[in-house]
């Protein structure tokens, strides 16, 4: 396996140049198998959460006070859990269409009898790793710290006073993870983007290349 | 906007072609300034997460608006990003359509009857000529642009009335630009992510569109993946998510006009949330079926390639 390049008018690809198709890659792999697990999760955090929050909207008119912040430090936490993972689960989708576009090019190529070019992965594709992982961490410790809230004030460990200031400040920062989150994704598609542009460049220079026989 | 919308209709044209990659770079900078719009509100956050009074109120109902706001610069940076792979998948259709004839096998068969078969992708129909588009695939045609226009407008009037909230005096007023606060964003991010969903179903509807005029072109028998499960569930999911945000916003204009919305406030927050999470989990399996699809075209052409089935 080698590295090159492929120029066209406009870009520059940074290319590995190979006999057989790469397949995926592990970030791909892990994409295919964890996609699945992270929605259920998310949508089975989604409706605890609303469960959570329905019954602390039905006990805040003249229930006790430590028992409704209670519920709403664990109705953040539940519904944070659901909002980490359906990103996760969104993140993991787009791992796995870069995965089939690298593996389905690959294996297009070899058919062809033609040199098998795959795209290095790009910076963008790194990025989108990186945040993905800083946002998901972001968000998991505001969710251990909301539920760890929440069993402090239920144990009147933690005033309603400093409930109400970690709120504040946990809803900030879940609010930065999800907005690296969302930057994370955006990083994804323009991977995408990119991976389908080379796609393209390679198919129309495809017949003009010797096939294994002529080689 | 009337560009990527002319670039959208007209493929052909020579803003095409060079608009994806100004796509993807807007879509990235958009991004950025939705990470800045956040960031100023989380640093307001933690400066006034200790006081008390009235000041830490007033600070947190502009915050609340202005991260929104950043939410939805960040969904419009993914749904122009979208608008760009749109066009680059135009692109790699093309692409596909001028050099398969000479990449082809030799084994060439006339196209068979029409009929469906059993795929490791799931069941496709056989047949002559491409499909016509699906009626979800020319709804979503439709419908993008106005969602992903209409969001973000919601979004600002919104922020509008945050910043009316942290001015107002009494604790009427206070509540009710509050409940008219959450149920404007809240419904723009849902319009924003419908327009994300509808354009995510327009991608499905070029791959299908594509993967049919490509085999078409060759003469050989089209095949085209019949719609699976999970594109089934992404129509129902976002469905549902459209019509629980804009529930959300009736509910908030009722709480506005009561005179104590505090348990309102309480079931309202989870619900308009859950209806953000219904829509994020549709994308999820919109994305999902965008990689099915993508593997069954690329085995497809695999296999015209290799001469094996034509």
């Amino acid at each position: 396996m080698t590295a090159t390049t492929i120029t066209t008018e406009a870009e520059t690809f940074d290319v590995e140049v190979s006999a057989r198709s790469l397949g995926r890659n592990l970030p791909q792999r892990i994409g295919r198998r964890l996609w699945l697990p992270m929605l259920a999760m998310a949508v089975m955090a989604f409706a605890a959460a609303m469960v959570v929050g329905a019954v602390r909207g039905y006990r805040i008119d003249g229930g006790d006070a430590r028992n409704i912040e209670t519920l709403r430090q664990l109705a953040a936490g539940l519904m944070f859990i659901g909002f980490a993972s359906v990103f996760a689960a969104i993140s993991f989708a787009i791992a796995r269409i870069l995965g089939e576009l690298r593996k389905g090019g690959g294996d297009l190529q070899e058919a062809a009898g033609r040199v098998v070019k795959t795209l290095r992965m790009p910076l963008t594709a790194k990025l989108f790793l990186g945040l993905m992982a800083m946002a998901m961490m972001t968000l998991i410790a505001t969710v251990v710290a909301h539920l760890g809230l929440a069993l402090s004030v239920s144990e009147s460990a933690t005033t309603l006073v400093d409930s109400e200031k970690w709120f504040v400040v946990l809803e900030g920062v879940r609010r930065a993870g999800v907005a690296v989150y969302l930057f994370a994704i955006v990083l994804g598609l323009a991977t995408i983007s990119q991976v389908l542009r080379f796609q393209a460049v390679r198919l129309r220079k495809l017949p003009q290349e010797p096939g294994a026989s002529e080689r | 906007m009337s560009a990527v919308l002319d670039a959208v209709r007209h493929p052909g044209s020579a803003r095409a072609s060079a608009l994806p990659s100004q796509l993807r770079s807007a879509g990235l900078a958009a991004g950025l300034a939705g990470i800045a719009l956040v960031s100023v509100a989380l640093v307001a956050n933690l400066a006034v997460a200790a006081d008390g009074g009235t000041g830490r109120a007033d600070t947190l109902a502009w915050t609340f608006g202005l991260t929104t706001a950043g939410f939805v610069v960040l969904k419009s940076g993914i749904a122009l990003t979208l608008v760009g792979i749109l066009l680059r998948v135009r692109d790699r259709i093309d692409a596909a359509k001028s050099s398969l004839p000479a990449l082809a096998g030799p084994t060439a068969v006339g196209p068979g009857s029409e009929s469906e078969v059993a795929t490791s992708f799931g069941r496709a129909s056989r047949t002559i000529r491409a499909l016509d588009p699906l009626p979800i695939h020319r709804m979503a045609r439709l419908m993008w642009a106005p969602m992903v226009v209409m969001g973000p407008m919601l979004v600002a009037a919104g922020l509008v009335t945050s910043i009316l909230q942290a001015s107002a005096d009494s604790a009427g007023d206070t509540a009710a630009y509050s409940a008219w606060t959450q149920g404007l964003q809240f419904l723009g991010e849902g319009l924003v992510l419908a327009g994300i969903s509808f354009l995510l179903g327009v991608i499905l509807g070029e791959l299908r569109r594509g993967g049919g005029e490509v085999q078409e072109a060759l003469g050989v028998t089209v095949w085209t993946l019949k719609m699976p499960l999970s594109a089934k569930l992404f129509v129902v999911l976002m469905a549902t998510g459209v019509m629980v945000s804009i529930a959300q916003f009736a509910l908030y204009v009722v709480a506005a006009s009561v005179s104590d919305p505090t348990t309102w406030f309480a079931v309202l927050g989870p619900l308009r949330e859950v209806g953000l999470g219904l829509l994020l989990s549709g994308i999820v399996l919109a994305l999902f079926t965008i990689g099915t699809v993508l593997g069954f075209q690329f085995d497809r052409m695999r296999t015209l390639v290799r001469g094996e089935e034509r």
